[in-house]
């Protein structure tokens, strides 16, 4: 599965809080979850940041981003 | 790519090749070495593939790092660490080493997840010590080899740009879980602590620590990261009414409990780390409280090399734990 495009529904929804549901065990992933609970920055950068995020990581963090539709 | 224990007059040699490197080692040795391409800490403890060993003349841990890709060299200020990731490459790694109890030490361990763009370009590393021995009358200090100086409060970082078809891989091995005890909270986030929330109902933390025979700090604090396991050890325990003293910052949004014991570290390493592959391995690091409490000093934990240190940095600051990059 891909990375969903930018405009996709789920990063703003992903970096309100529901980024903390994902199930995994890489730690930069779980690190960045708490990233995005204690960020001050508004919204859309915190959603943009999390794109990038997976973006970068895609091929080490295929069952992450399986789930980043349904969380 | 080099990561082993070698003659001080060995790793002069490397270095005046050229060649990028991470040294850790006594403060006499890495006094020795020559300016060049290279970052080093004062650290005496080594976790070796025959067993954990001390090292107090003659000899240093080297990390050879060009292999991994191109590399350069910055050393930063405690008011300015945000420039570790900042300045990183866009598919690349920091490896930094900053000296423990100082300034930088401290910003970092609170600042470090932070800092722009810290997951996207991970920060690796650890923190400089010295002999036990020598606590509180001798510095750590790091090495910037680049220029020729060395420092008690600085971060000195090797930024590592990786080919386009390479990431760092960034793992952990904690061998402490939370255990089934008491569910504590903490208001202040700090190095210091007075006060605790124990299921909710305040409560002086050191009087809390002793009442369970915790003082002697072998079991760290064990956070919940939104599932992952980030310690944070006891320095020094006070009096009851007084505070401890952390190794890492306890945060205020986190949830901690105590460790369980862990009954012999050498066979729970080797146990976590026969799963590890070691293709693509770049460095490692393991915490002097493990070397310490699981009595390591001449038993293998299962081949992986490196320092043994105050304090380890994968993203951020952690305690007793051991870290690994690789290069994938």
């Amino acid at each position: 599965m891909a990375v969903p495009a930018p405009n996709h529904p789920c990063w703003q929804k992903l970096a309100g809080g529901a980024l903390a549901n994902i199930k995994t065990e890489h730690l930069g992933t779980q690190l960045m979850a708490k990233r995005m609970t204690r960020s001050t920055d508004p919204l859309p950068a915190r959603a943009a940041e999390l794109h990038a995020y997976f973006t970068k990581w895609e091929r080490i963090l295929s069952a992450e981003v399986a789930q980043l539709t349904t969380l | 790519m080099l990561n082993q224990l070698i003659s001080t007059e060995d790793a002069a040699a490397l270095i005046a090749k050229g060649t990028p490197l991470s040294i850790a080692g006594p403060e006499a040795e890495l006094d020795k070495l020559p300016k060049g391409n290279w970052i080093g800490g004062t650290i005496p403890y080594f976790m070796l593939p025959d067993g954990g060993a001390v090292v107090r003349q003659g000899k240093v841990f080297v990390t050879e790092i060009s292999g991994a890709g191109n590399v350069r060299f910055a050393s930063y200020g405690p008011a300015e660490l945000e420039k570790i990731s900042g300045n990183c490459p866009e598919n690349g790694l920091s490896i930094a080493i900053i000296p423990a109890g100082s300034e930088a030490h401290q910003n970092f361990a609170k600042d470090a997840a932070n800092y722009p763009d810290a997951f996207l370009k991970p920060t690796v590393g650890w923190i400089a010590g010295v002999h036990l021995s020598e606590l509180g009358r001798v510095k750590p200090l790091v090495y910037a080899g680049f220029n020729g100086s060395k420092s008690a409060d600085q971060a000195v970082v090797a930024y590592v740009e990786l080919p386009a078809d390479k990431l760092a891989s960034v793992e952990i091995v904690n061998l402490f879980e939370p255990g089934d005890g008491d569910l504590l909270q903490f208001p202040q986030t700090g190095f210091t602590v007075k006060d605790c929330l124990v299921n909710g109902k305040t409560m002086n933390f050191a009087e809390y620590v002793r009442s369970k025979g915790l003082e002697h700090g072998k079991l760290p604090l064990v956070g919940d990261y939104t599932g992952a396991r980030i310690n944070a050890s006891l320095q020094n325990v006070g009096a009851a009414g007084e505070a401890v003293s952390l190794y890492a910052p306890v945060f205020s949004d986190i949830q901690y409990h105590f460790a369980r014991p862990v009954p012999d570290y050498a066979a729970a390493f080797k146990t976590r780390l026969a799963d590890q592959q070691a293709a693509g391995l770049l460095m490692s690091c393991n915490c002097i409280l493990n070397f310490l409490f699981g009595e390591l000093e001449g038993k293998s934990i299962g081949g992986v090399a490196g320092p043994v240190t105050f304090g380890e940095i994968a993203y951020q600051l952690l305690n007793q734990t051991m870290v690994t990059v690789r290069v994938q």
